[in-house]
Formats: C-alpha cells, structure tokens, sequence
C-alpha cells in the first residue's frame, strides 16, 4: 500500500512543518517509563523520558501491577521488557518479514511479533494502546483503504493562508497543500504545494473558486480527484485540534470547508458528526431534546449502504447538514452564506 | 581511465583541498542529477553557485545505474542518468565535485540505492545471531541489510566500482573537476547496531577469528582470556548475547572477568569489520580510478556507534559527522551539536560535516529552516571548518532545500548566502577556535557501554541520535569494580564539560585512540580512567606527560588493560601521579580553576547564561604538534597572508529561553565593531564599552564577525561601488 517507488516533492520546510502541525498529537501530560527486568522481575534498566536513567528502580522487584507503579510514579504509561526482548524481537522480524511485501504488511508484521512477545510476557504495556483489538490484515486494510481512495484516484487537501487586512486576495497563497495519489493498489505519490502551485499558475485569491482549479490541475496532472478538502488554515487547524461534536459538519455547511468531491465513507462521517452536531445544538435550542438520539438509528442505516458515492440524503434519508445549517441560521445568521455549488 | 599520477592528486590540508596553487575551501551543496530533469540542471548548479558554494556534492546511485535486465545506463537511454555530462556541466560552470559513489548511499532511495538483486543475495545479506536476515525498517520497503564482511558483496562492489570508473576518470582534477571522494555511507551498520544486531555471517565470523588472533597472539591464549576451550577456530565463537555471569549448563558460569573480555572484544571488533570494509572499498576504488582524498561519513549517535572515527580515519583522508539536529527548537539538540563537534575539532584539529542537513526526509524528525541555519551555526561555533550542505537543491523524498527541484531559489536561500559570503569572507576555513583542554573520550569504556546496553536494535547510536545519554540503558553490573564504570565515564566527563563551560574555558573532547602527538598540543588533559584501560591509551598518555603535557586521570589508577590482563608494568605510571578526586561537582569545579590558575587558561569573551567561542585568525600556542598522523585534518592550512593573532569571529550560543546575553569585553581589542553575519546588526561600536547586552531569541546563534575601521571603509567603499 505504499510503493517502493513512492515519488515525494514539491514541499518547502515551512509548508512541510504547517502540514505535520495539523496532525501533531496535543500536548502530553506525564512522562513514559521504561522498564528493563531480568527473570526475576529484578529491575537491570529504568529509563523516564525526558529525564534519561532513572536509578531509584534499579534493583528492584517489579510491582505486580503497573498501573500502581505508574501511579506512584506519576507517569502516565510503562513498558516493560524482559532482558533480551529486543534481541528477540529483532530475530522474528528477520524470519517473519517478507521484503517482497510493501510497508504496510511488513508493518503488520512487526506489530504481530510484537504481539506474539506481549502475549508470552516478554514484553508488557500499560496501558496497552491496542489491547483486545485484532491486528487488521493486510487484505482488511486493502479494503478500507479502497473505500477512502480507490486505484487511480488522487485525494488533495489545500489550505490558505487566512486574509490579512489591506492585502490583495492575489497574495494569498497556499498555507500548505497535500496531493496523494493511488495506483496499482499503493501510493506511489505525494505532492506538496510547491508542486500543485507549478501546476495551476497563478490563482485568484478565492480559495472557494480557486480550489475548482486545482481539483482540474490535479486530476490533468495526476489522477481524478477522489476527496478533496479545502479551507483557510485556520479554520481546519481549530476543527482538528478541537474536534467538538458537530464541529466539521458545522464548517461544511456554511462553506468555511469545502469538501469536494465528497466520497460515500466522508458523506457518513460528516453525516454522523452533524448529527452528533444537530444534537447538541438541538438540546440548547429546543429545550434538551436531544435530535441525535431520535436520528442514530438513521446513521446505523447509513453505515450497512456505503458501498457507492451516493448524495448524503440518498444515504440518510435526510440531509444533515441541511439540518444543521437550518439550525445555525436561527442561531447565528452572519453566517448564513448559500453554498454556490 | 586517466593517468594514476599521484603527483597531480587534489591535496587535503586543514579544512581545505591543495589544488596546485589554489585552495579550495571544503564547502559544497548536494543535487542529485538523476533526480532533478537534465534540462534543469544548469538552473540549479547556477543557483548552487550563486548561494557562495565552490563545489557540487553528489553520490551515484549504483541501483540507479545498474538495470534491472544485466548492463548500466549512464544516459545512453535515460537522460537524467548522463553522470558525465553532468561532471562536464559542473566544469563549465567553474564547480568542483565531491563525488558519492557508495556503495551504499541511502539518499531515502529504496535500498538505499543497491540494486535489489544485491540485496536479495542470500550471500551477502548480513546475519543475526540465528542466521536470520537483519531488516532495516525505513520506508518505503523494510529491506535485508548486506553485511560489510560478505566477500560476494565485495565482489559485486568491484564490478560496480569497475563499471563506473571509467565514466568518473576522464572528469578527475587536473583534467576535470573531481576533487574528493566518499567511501561508503554512515557505516554504521544500517542502523541496526545494537550489540548483538549483526554480523554472524559467515565471512564475518572468519574475520572475527583473525581478529583474535592479533589481538591476543593465539587461539589457544584467545581462548585462556574468554575462560573458554578452543580446540579449533570454528570453537571460537562470538557472543550471541550477554553472557556474562550466567550459568552457561555443563560448563557453569565463566568468570566473569573472563566472559567480560569476551564481551569486550566482540564490541571491539564491530569498529574493527566496519574499518576494514571502508579500506577495503577504497583500495577497489583506487585499483581502477584516479587518486582522489577520500571522506567517510559517520551518521548521528556516533557517541554510540560502534564505529572508531581516529581508527577510519587510518582508513580514509577525512571523517566527518553528519548533522541533522532540531538545532532552533531544542536545548538539548544545541548541547548533542556541541558535544559532537567538540569531539571532531578535538580528535582532527577540526570538524567536517560530509551532510550538514538543510531540510530533511519526511519520515524523519521535522527540521525548519531555522534549524537547519541555527545547527551550522552551533556547529561552526565549536569548530566545524568544512560542509556539505545537504541538500543544496530540492529533490525526490526530500524537502526544505533552499534551492527547489526546479532550480529556483527558495527565501530561505537569502539567509544561507549571507552566511556563506561571511564564511567566505573571513575565509572561515584557515580560522582557529583555541582550547588548550582536552577531555579524553575513552574508547574502551564506550566499549563496556555498548556491550552492556539493555534495549537491542533501540542502540546506544539510537539512542543518542534522539539527544538520549547512550548510557543511560546500561545494565547495572559493577563485574567487582568500584562503580558501573559503562555510564559513570559519560557522567564525570559531562561534569568536567559543564564546569568548564562555566567557567568560561575553551575545552575539546579527544578520542583515546589519538596519537601522543596530538595529546601532547594540550597544555591540559583529562583522562577518565578506572580500574582497567586501553593499553596504547596508557602509555601515550603517560609519554604526553613526560613531555609535558598536564596529565590529570581518575578516579582508579587502572591495574587492568582492556583484555582485562594485569596492565604492563613496563609502561609506568610514574610521569602521571595519582588519581584525582573527582567524586563531587565541587572537586571537578576546584580542579578546573586549579588548571585556571596554574596554567593562565584564558577565558575569552566570559559570558553569563550563554556560551561564547571565539575564532582567530593566526598561529595558535602549540598547533604545530596538532597533526594527526593518518589523517587530512589537524595540521594547519597553509596560507599566504597571515596577520598575526586576532580575534576573527566571535560565536554566541544561547541554549534557553529568549533573554538578554550579558557579555564581558576585553578593555583593549583590535576590533572596533561586533556584526552579526546574518541579520547585519552592529554591536560594541564603543570602545569603551566592556559590557555588552546581547539580545538572543531562544535557542539562537549569533556569528559576530569582529570588524576593523579599515572593514567598515571598505564596505562603504563597496557599497558606494554597488551604488555607483
């Protein structure tokens, strides 16, 4: 799923740092602790991040239950290796990964001998991030990754830089842009916005007209655009670091984000978001009846017929986000603004 | 192939190349022309120029070259690929090359740039303690690494050095502008260096046994020390594991002494195989192509790599570090930057960065641009003379060059310039940072802390690469010595650097494995010495110090070399002393201004909160003894005009927060005024101002060129000329 003759380019530091902030975790609190223990449980190692070595432990028996220690400790997760886990580790992945297969199965791989020395004790994790959950096949993977870009299809997401006061809409430039591109069953490109600016020339300055045009540009230079997701940085940087219930649908309604076009698993996800969205506002304007609860039902529907593009009304049997911005324009109607599409 | 005349070969002096009557400054940008359209070449190499470098770098990707059905393309069907017209273009421009040739090259190509059929050949695959394959886990495609023993893969170089000679040749100094050559990449084990990660292949195993048998005379002796019965080679095998004090069945547990030498050899060893490999590449080399001075890279984490940079650099002409640091955002990352190049000036006389990274790969650790600039700076502050900007220009895989894929420059290309038309100017690379401090690096203990690290393929190198102590994942075993000798050498020489950082002296890191000669150019060194030692070490430091050289060692007087056999006894200690006291941060303090006092250490530009280091141009006490024997740096690069001693350039290093700097100035000075390189603020324009407040951003460097009247007349004059 990624090819072994993946293409990357068209980034400056600056557009590539914008891009990772997007997804950059929120700040942790606590420190990780690493263990290192002999067959006795007797503590060879201690490691805390951020402070390096961390000799109170060594020594020590390890207590039976690591949640306890790590609440002693005032850290927030361990991870317990028995001596010569790594070593272990090291000879299963040599014997188990097939370098003729691409990085997700060799990822997959590792993560299953990983597993393999949790389950016998050689390794322990508390909290354990994947716990009861199966490890996904490769061909499990495959699937979902078909339903969010099939073969030769692009996705592209493109930010702007936000208005500055007294500047012409024709200096505004791309905050950061991403163009991935699917063939043969991997990604075999990602783009940046340097790349997708020499494709296009010089833009408008109206990202709600000007993302037209590099959906044309992509789709000539790459492939057909699959999903698209357009907006001001600002805008998209709030949705994803806050994440509020309704958030994302809110924005696409009122055409602060653009998605387009908008695959059957986007269309559910968004749906399911403006309902949780209708819900909230609902209970505040309506009294506390929650409309989420009533409209769940819908969604569950929704979820057994994502096997095509279809219109989010088809889908539903309603249009959530026309719901939504019904709601929103009672609330606030500055922000009544009539999509164009 | 042109004629071998070694006559006629470029020459490696300080941190320049001899080229007949010119020398040439080590500064050059990376492109990769089988990358970037043949028809944007000369845009960029135009633009690399234009930035203020004199020499292109570029590797040659021999899986690029080699096709996939058998033969080589070398432009004859894919443009791109015309390596000698893109040596011809670079003469044309009046650009020097610094040749890459690998075989491995890593460059973020898939294999890291050997052919997939190479990589796939059971033969050449290096082998973990079972047999298996040792897999390097980099995206796009996890891939067997080959092991540097293979003789098949040896053999497959040859063929791909014989192939590729005869298109490099014709384009070597004089007749073209080749000038300098790098052997291998980052040998370092591919990253898969933890102490029993690799190498079990069974060409390896055989020099294992070679190995032995110089080091300890015989096999039967060899076996005596493991506390082993050899009966036969094929007996001695190495560690798989750490044995030490484990029972091992039917014959118990070694002594643990006896499986510690074991242990330690085997540590010894890995430097051993990756030296060996890097000679041997570059003796293949020179059988079919020109002689050219020679590099070698050594990657991140060298602090725990098992790779000797003194014992490479018998090796090659060079050995650099490459340097890839979140330099503008992280404290720690400006300390790891120090420590390093510390190590480099210290060891060679003075550092080179074979890849000084201006942006990076977008599976690694994200860098800015003000990383990148704050990095060199940090670097060059402690002594970096000579990079390579890599990348120069934009390429697959890669991001945040200051020159795009297309050959245009970036905004950030600005900031680079006018750093390097102030390198230039001050011709940066003939400059001296003086220390006459030198903290031994001692080999034999990084040894005992390889050996003993607790985390695997997570390696010390790994470690460290991350900004983490490469000792901090020791086991905690004293094997009957005072302490854990494997993490307090890291401790106690982290003590002497913090106390003389504060007290406002100039020091440098120097490997053990350096010669007396080059010990001898301090007038102070430290030496972390415990219970048992190198040998060779010893006596250089115990000749050092009956030359004269202030010889300060602790806190054991070692009885034991590094076999763990009772020390010679002919070797003496009696030039040296006693141990020191070096138990408390208050004792290492009062030595450091003992030596203060006793030897009149001077403490340039004192500083409180940052750290300054300042640059001269001229004949510093004692360098004439600093060559390194073996190696291209350490003696001085010759120079015609010199003007004495003076303060060139005066470096400020603030590792924390935004704040103001409060420098200390001398009262008589040859310079009138303080200009920062970059953003051309002036400074200390008074000359009676002995206290100057410096403002710095956090985690900031300021190269401060010292100016003269006579400077700023004839920037006047040049600007009225730019003017006019």
């Amino acid at each position: 799923m990624l090819s072994a003759e993946l293409q990357f380019g068209g980034f400056d530091g600056a557009r590539w740092g914008n891009l990772l902030s997007l997804f950059s975790p929120a700040e942790t609190v606590g420190e990780d602790l690493l263990l290192v223990v002999d067959e006795q449980d007797v503590v060879l190692g201690a490691l805390l991040r951020g402070a390096g070595r961390y000799p109170a432990l060594l020594g020590q028996t390890l207590p039976p239950s690591l949640p306890t220690l790590c609440a002693q400790l005032g850290v927030r997760r361990a991870l317990v290796l028995r001596d010569g886990a790594m070593e272990e580790l090291a000879e299963r992945m040599g014997a188990a990964i097939d370098t003729t297969d691409d990085y997700v199965t060799q990822l997959l791989t590792t993560l299953r001998v990983a597993r393999e020395l949790v389950s016998e004790d050689r390794i322990l994790v508390w909290p354990d991030p994947l716990g009861a959950i199966p490890l996904p096949s490769p061909g499990a993977v495959r699937r979902v990754l078909d339903l969010i870009l099939p073969d030769e299809r692009a996705a592209v997401i493109a930010l702007w830089t936000p208005p500055e006061p007294g500047a012409s809409a024709r200096t505004r430039r791309l905050w950061t842009a991403f163009v991935c591109r699917r063939r043969e069953g991997a990604i075999d490109l990602i783009a940046g916005p340097e790349m997708l600016e020499s494709w296009v020339g010089p833009l408008g300055g109206d990202w709600r007209r000007d993302y037209r045009v590099l959906c044309d540009a992509v789709e000539r230079r790459v492939a057909p655009v699959h999903v698209g997701i357009f907006g001001e940085a600002t805008t998209i940087a709030r949705l994803l670091q806050e994440g509020s219930a309704g958030a994302w649908a809110q924005q696409v309604a009122v055409r602060n984000v653009v998605i387009s076009p908008m695959p059957g698993p986007v269309v559910a996800a968004l749906g399911a978001d403006a309902i949780r969205g209708v819900g909230r506002a609902s209970a505040r304007t309506l009294g506390g009846i929650d409309f989420a609860k009533l409209l769940m039902p819908l969604a569950l529907k929704a979820r057994t017929r994502l096997t095509s593009n279809r219109a989010v009304g088809e889908i539903l049997g309603f249009d959530p986000l026309a719901v939504l911005a019904a709601i929103l324009r009672r609330k606030t109607p500055e922000e009544d603004t009539p999509p164009d599409d | 192939m042109g004629p071998l005349d070694p006559q006629n070969a470029p020459v490696l002096e300080g941190a320049s190349l001899r080229l007949g009557r010119k020398r040439l400054p080590l500064r050059s940008g990376a492109m990769h022309y089988w990358r970037n359209p043949r028809d944007q070449w000369r845009a960029a190499l135009t633009q690399l120029k234009g930035l203020g470098l004199p020499m292109v770098e570029t590797y040659v990707p021999w899986g690029v070259h080699e096709r996939p059905e058998g033969g080589f393309d070398f432009g004859e069907t894919d443009p791109r690929k015309d390596l000698s017209a893109f040596l011809t273009l670079a003469a044309e421009l009046d650009l020097y090359v610094f040749l890459r040739p690998g075989p491995h090259i890593n460059a973020e190509l898939t294999y890291f740039g050997l052919p997939e059929r190479v990589v796939r050949d059971a033969e050449i695959q290096a082998r973990t303690p079972r047999g298996n394959p040792v897999t390097l886990y980099f995206p796009p495609r996890m891939f067997p690494v080959p092991s540097h023993a293979s003789e098949a893969y040896f053999e497959a170089i040859g063929d791909w050095y014989g192939q590729l000679a005869p298109v490099v040749a014709p384009h070597v100094w004089p007749n073209g502008p080749v000038v300098m050559l790098q052997i291998d990449n980052e040998a370092g084990y591919f990253f898969r260096n933890g102490p029993f990660c690799q190498d079990y292949h069974p060409d390896a195993i055989s020099a294992w046994h070679t190995f032995l048998e110089t080091r300890h005379g015989s096999l039967e002796t060899a076996g005596t020390r493991h506390g082993r019965d050899y009966s036969a080679w094929p007996d001695a095998q190495p560690p798989r594991g750490w044995d030490v004090g484990k029972d091992l069945g039917q014959d118990g547990a070694i002594d643990p002494h006896r499986a510690l030498c074991r242990q330690l050899d085997w540590a010894k060893f890995q430097e051993h195989l990756l030296t060996r490999a890097v000679d041997r590449m570059k003796r293949q080399w020179f059988l079919v192509a020109p002689p050219v001075p020679t590099v070698h890279n050594l990657s991140l984490g060298d602090g725990g790599l098992p790779a000797s940079p003194p014992a490479m650099a018998e090796a090659v002409d060079l050995v650099g570090f490459d340097y890839y640091h979140a330099a503008g955002s992280d404290c720690d990352a400006l300390r790891t930057i120090k420590r390093r190049t510390l190590y480099l000036s210290g060891t060679f006389g003075s550092g080179y960065a074979p890849e000084l990274g201006v942006g990076a790969p977008p599976w690694f650790t994200p860098l800015s641009s003000n990383d990148s600039i704050t990095c060199a700076l940090a670097a060059m502050a402690y002594g970096l003379r000579g990079f390579n900007l890599y990348m120069a220009v934009d390429r697959d895989r890669w991001y945040g060059a200051p020159i795009d894929a297309q050959g245009a420059a970036r905004p950030e290309a600005d900031e680079w310039r006018r750093l390097l038309d102030a390198l230039e100017a001050l011709e940066f690379e003939t400059l001296e940072r003086p220390a006459r401090v030198a903290l031994l690096w001692p080999r034999e203990y990084a040894r005992l802390s390889r050996a003993t690290h607790l985390l695997g393929l997570a390696s010390p190198a790994n470690l460290e690469a991350m900004n983490v102590d490469p000792t901090a994942a020791c086991r905690p075993d004293t094997f009957g010595f005072e302490e854990p000798i494997q993490w307090a050498w890291w401790q106690l020489l982290a003590t002497f650097a913090d106390a003389l950082t504060a007290a406002n002296v100039p020091y440098v890191f120097v490997d053990s494995e350096v010669s007396a000669e080059r010990l001898k150019s301090f007038d102070v060194v430290f030496a972390p010495t415990y219970e048992f030692t190198e040998a060779g070490r010893w006596s250089r430091l115990v000749e050092a110090a009956a030359s004269g050289t202030h010889v300060v060692y602790g806190p054991q007087r070692p009885t034991l070399d590094d076999r763990l056999e009772p020390l010679d006894a002919a070797v003496g200690t009696a030039p040296l002393g006693d141990p020191v006291s070096v138990g408390s941060q208050h004792a290492v303090h009062a030595l450091v201004h003992e030596w203060i006092e006793r030897f009149g250490l001077e403490r340039p530009y004192p500083a409180l909160v940052v750290d300054t280091a300042v640059h001269r141009r001229g004949k510093a006490e004692r360098s004439e003894a600093s060559h390194v024997p073996g190696t291209g740096f350490g003696g001085r690069a010759p120079k015609e005009h010199r003007d004495g001693d003076r303060d060139a350039v005066l470096f400020v290093v603030n590792e924390g927060p935004a704040r103001n700097a409060q420098l200390t100035l001398p009262a008589e000075r040859d310079w009138t005024r303080l200009r920062d390189a970059l953003t051309g603020e002036v400074f200390a324009e008074d000359p009676s101002m002995t206290r100057l407040t410096l403002p710095m951003t956090a985690q900031h460097v300021r190269l401060l060129v010292m100016e003269t009247d006579a400077d700023a007349a004839a920037d006047t004059s040049a600007a009225e000329t730019d003017h006019a």
